[in-house]
């Protein structure tokens, strides 16, 4: 039964890892071919260069500016929700609509509203006195204007997995709340938020992996690493390094991909590790 | 029964004022697509459509991109696939939660290693080796089905549905299953008469989910289609606008025809997903 | 958690599948048969027997794509039963390298490719193509209505790689009415960078402090500066350009390249024009909304600018400006060209490569293709025919353009500098010039974007020379 499984990820991700293993020890030629064994020379260059440090720092910004709001801004509206509000389907169908945005669609319509000199959210902003904001040209601002673009993607699904948990909690847990007298914020803080555990673990994880590995709407939004390199996720450094501008060093940006999986390895683990212990099970 | 305190208050104003700035992209998409070239471009921004401008997709629909048969190639794509992982993932699942053998939680901790791959890394390989594949002595991508074998092949399993339908299937009762296997129930009738109707909503939830990230795909798609009637719809929708001549308008109405069918399942599925998570899919 | 260890172990195995597979994945490169970049005999294609079929790689989309499918079906009618072209979209000019280098990894090359100028070099040296001189000198034909300027950029000695296909030049777009309300002359416009920033002055307009017009807009993109660069006459890499020798280094920190790095960074410190960072569309965005009363852009857009104009504001073009007051270069006429592959396809298909080549650049074939998308007709006899003529009466602005080119005398400078790497050269030059705009000293920022470019140019040329 496992077989299908089995036979799928072999071909298509164990094979063509080992493959990028393989390509990372080579240097490449002119069309991107392997050539000579140059050994972990790609993975000391890396290492060593003020550049990489630089990427891997904009990489860990970028993880804690998605994954932070947009956990904690799905569960602020969950919990917002919670408090018997009327229409709360309308509110949770509203809320849900940016999950049926692809990444580039969802790019497109937020590099418009970006538009320094006619945006719409300068045209706003201006309304109430606010000077122009260079969202994605000041290197300040590119990565968080990024970051929101993202967690207004995700946004969507974790308030339908932290609705889902929280039409989990037995309504006897509930009761009993409102019977001790803790109600609205109290037993939000108290009863719901420690009962949502395992969604907000499991959010978190999906979320790190995803956001670990943002593509589009860095290419879209920023593209060439953005202003100043404000925005060079190690994902898009690969893709720059093999594909961009008729690049085709392959070698090189096999060696970031694996560095990018074993960073994405340990965070999992690392999360499984010290989050999961503090996830309450029933 | 509640009175309206200024909590209350509080609680509906800050609710609404989230509520619109994340439908606001929505709106501006489908408001922008029917606006003239000349009112899209206007500023300050106009945020109401001055009639209906039909321009946008009558350009969309008649650029001389088969965006009819790119829409068949989309449904066919991610009907596939999702029929794929489902069945897929609930096989694997199943014999991670009901079958003794041996290496079982090694073999699923690579399973969710899986997940950690990046696909920038390995979809150069998979495009050579895909491409490289030959059926009766013609290439797999040179033929339209081929085109759609290839479409599809690299993600007709994956680890994420595995690990949710893992989870909902930890929560089934032992003593279920111990009464069906009393009752002479193999593995197979389990499976296709207890335990998959019991867990349907986590069923729908993982295919919604993987409907929605097949329909979204964009990369491997944009490498696999040779010629414009073997693309999918997210490819052709990129190819409306050229970068000299950019033209907002009609990138908004491509953008408005190819999330019709998400809107439409994320307003009518949702309901389907919270079920489908609530019934202990994740936990 | 309790199966930390396990899923460890687990991914010690994957790791070691990895390897093994790593192991087995061995490259397999191909030979390439040598002799076969050479242009065979027409009698090749006469005495094939069914139909030569020829697949065409091409970077066109929306409204071009349309264009380029109108040309093929021409020419297909044209060689009923004898030649078969089947043109295939392959995205943007970038993705359609990307994909030509794997089909040449895989020796499945299609027959013709169109490849963006700055990709020339890489084509010669790839040594995969046909120079399109050797076929006209086997045919004795003749390739003088090709419009020199144009033909230039992609000639090393006078000799022709590949035939130019859509040719787009840079222009100075202006708002009319913002002119007029300014108190200026827009049939005087402003033709260098100092004119422009003295008429940006006049041309911004605040209300109550905050900006609703900028004098000028433009995207920070490294075609301008190296389109400013030929206007100065001086050139943008060394060895004449990379047409003597394969050039070491680009020129563009030396005086040209930090007085446009300079310019930029005054005219957004001053508020004259807003940082669009380096999107071109984002650029366009500005100047369609009304907001910019100048604007450096190609030909290629301007009717999209007089659509999104109408009932607003008049569009109108001049000259692209020079960087000072005394130059004489001219801009660079660059877009995209059409190679024909040799290795790995037959001398029939090569020859039908090149009459499908031939019969893009005709004249009649050359004006439905300028009057479908804007782009400059490389036939200069294209512009003489009546269909050609009734277009340009209709988009009068594009008159701009053609008296830009007709004006340029060829030189190495204002052919263009050709280099392996020179699509990550005109990257480095954008990266300088932000820098530049963002606030560090011109000079700085344009010596570190040149230098930062430097080790790949020499890998490339290392690996061409091996």
């Amino acid at each position: 039964m496992l077989v299908p499984c089995v036979v799928i990820f072999a071909l298509f991700i164990v094979w063509p890892l080992g493959k990028s293993v393989s390509l990372s020890l080579h240097g490449s030629d002119l069309f991107g071919r392997p050539d000579a064994f140059v050994g972990l020379q790609h993975y000391r260059d890396m290492l060593g260069s003020a550049e990489f440090r630089h990427i891997l720092w904009v990489t860990l910004a970028f993880v804690l500016l998605t994954v932070i709001p947009g956990v904690l801004g799905g569960l602020l509206v969950v919990l917002l929700l919670e408090q018997h509000i009327k229409g709360i389907r309308i509110f949770r169908t509203a809320f849900a609509l940016p999950f049926a945005f692809s990444v580039a669609s969802a790019s497109v319509i937020f590099a418009t509203i970006y538009n320094p000199a006619i945006g719409l959210a300068n045209g706003i902003l201006g309304k109430f006195g606010v000077d122009r904001i260079g969202w994605l040209t000041d290197p300040s601002w590119a990565l968080i204007s990024v970051a929101i673009t993202t967690v207004w993607m995700s946004i969507g699904y974790n308030v339908l997995v932290l609705s889902a948990g929280i039409g989990a909690i037995p309504d006897e847990i509930n009761e009993a709340a409102t019977l001790d007298g803790a109600g609205g914020w109290r037993a939000a803080r108290f009863i719901t938020v420690p009962m949502l555990g395992p969604q907000l673990f499991f959010l978190v994880v999906i979320s790190t992996i995803q956001s670990l590995q943002s593509f589009g709407q860095i290419k879209i939004l920023t593209p060439e690493g953005g202003p100043e390199q404000s925005t060079k996720t190690l994902v898009y450094s690969i893709y720059h390094t093999a594909f961009a501008n008729n690049a085709s060093d392959f070698g090189a940006a096999s060696a970031q991909a694996i560095v990018l999986f074993v960073i994405l390895l340990i965070c999992t683990g690392i999360q499984f590790g010290v989050l999961e212990r503090r996830v309450h099970y029933k | 029964m509640r009175q309206l305190t200024a909590g209350r208050v509080v609680t509906y104003a800050v609710l609404i004022l989230a509520a619109l700035a994340v439908i606001f992209p929505v709106y501006y998409v489908i408001a922008g697509s029917v606006m003239s070239p000349g009112q899209i471009s206007s500023y300050p921004p106009d945020l109401f459509p001055h009639g209906l401008f039909t321009g946008n997709y009558e350009g969309a629909t008649h650029s001389g991109t088969p965006i009819g048969q790119q829409y068949l190639n989309s449904i066919l794509q991610t009907s596939v696939i999702t029929l794929s992982q489902l069945i897929t993932s609930v096989l694997a699942a199943y014999a991670f939660v009901f079958m003794k053998m041996w290496g079982r939680t090694v073999l699923f901790g690579l399973f969710l290693a899986t997940l950690m791959v990046p696909w920038e890394s390995i979809v150069l390989p998979n495009y050579l080796t895909i491409t490289g594949w030959s059926i009766g002595g013609e290439r797999l991508t040179a033929s339209h089905a081929g085109t759609m074998l290839a479409l599809v092949l690299p993600f007709l399993a994956n680890a994420f549905g595995v690990f949710l339908l893992r989870q909902s299937f930890l929560q089934f009762p032992l003593e279920l299953r111990d009464a069906a296997t009393i009752d002479g129930a193999g593995h197979w009738r389990f499976l296709t008469r207890i335990l998959m109707p019991l867990n349907k909503p986590a069923l729908m939830a993982v295919s919604l989910y993987v409907f929605l990230a097949a329909w979204n795909q964009f990369f491997w798609p944009l490498l696999i289609g040779d010629s414009a009637s073997r693309r999918t719809l997210q490819i052709g929708i990129s190819q409306l606008n050229d970068a000299e001549a950019a033209d907002p308008g009609l990138i908004l109405a491509g953008v408005t025809l190819s999330i019709l069918p998400t809107l439409a399942i994320v307003i009518f599925g949702q309901r389907f997903i919270v079920r489908g998570l609530t019934a202990g899919a994740i936990r | 958690m309790r199966s930390i260890r396990r899923t460890a172990s687990a991914v010690s195995v994957l790791a070691a599948l990895a390897l093994i597979a790593a192991g087995c994945g061995g490259s397999d490169t191909k030979g390439d048969s040598a002799g076969s970049v050479d242009a065979p005999d027409a009698s090749a294609l006469d005495s094939a027997t069914g139909v030569t079929k020829v697949t065409f790689w091409h970077g066109m989309k929306g409204a071009n794509g349309t264009a380029v499918d109108k040309l093929v079906a021409a020419f297909n009618e044209a060689n009923k039963g004898k030649i078969e072209v089947t043109p295939v979209y392959q995205g943007d000019y970038d993705e359609t390298i990307t994909k030509y280098k794997t089909s040449v990894q895989q020796g499945n090359t299609p027959s013709v490719v169109q490849i963006y100028d700055i990709g020339s070099r890489f084509m010669i040296d790839s040594k995969q193509t046909v120079a399109i001189q050797k076929f006209a000198d086997k045919d004795g034909y003749t390739l003088d209505s090709i419009e020199p300027n144009i033909a230039n950029y992609y000639s090393i000695d006078g000799k022709l790689n590949s035939m130019p296909f859509n040719t787009s030049m840079p222009l100075l777009y202006i708002n009319k009415e913002a002119f007029v309300k300014a108190g200026l002359d827009p049939a005087k416009p402003p033709a260098n960078l100092d004119e422009i920033m003295a008429a940006a002055k006049k041309l911004t307009v605040k209300e109550g402090g905050k900006t609703v017009q900028y004098g000028f807009n433009a995207a920070i993109y490294g075609w301008f500066v190296e389109q400013l660069i030929a206007q100065s006459g001086t050139t943008y890499c060394d060895n004449e350009n990379g047409r003597k020798d394969l050039a070491s280094q680009v020129d563009f920190a030396g005086e040209q390249g930090v007085k446009i790095a300079t310019w930029y960074q005054e005219m957004v410190k001053q508020g004259l024009m807003p940082n669009t960072g380096k999107k071109t569309d984002d650029a366009q965005a500005v100047f369609k909304s009304g907001t910019s009363a100048m604007h450096l852009e190609s030909t290629g857009s301007l009717r999209g600018y007089i659509d999104a104009a109408k009932g607003k504001f008049t569009v109108m073009t001049a000259p692209f400006p020079h960087l000072s007051a005394t130059d004489t270069g001219g801009p660079i006429i660059g877009g995209a060209s059409l190679w024909v592959d040799g290795p790995g396809h037959s001398d029939a298909e090569k020859r039908a490569s090149w009459e499908f080549v031939k019969f893009a650049s005709t004249p009649e074939q050359q004006a439905l293709w300028h009057t479908g998308t804007g782009y400059f007709p490389i036939n200069s006899k294209a512009l003489d025919l009546p269909a050609d003529k009734a277009w340009v009466a209709q988009y009068p602005q594009f008159t701009t353009a053609i008296t830009q080119l007709h004006n340029t005398k060829p030189t190495n400078a204002s052919s263009g500098c050709i280099l392996g790497v020179m699509p990550q050269a005109r990257k480095a030059a954008e990266d300088g010039l932000e820098k530049a705009v963002l606030g560090t000293d011109p000079a700085t920022a344009m010596k570190a974007a040149a230098e930062s470019i430097k080790p790949q140019i020499d890998t490339y040329n290392k690996a061409v020379k091996k």
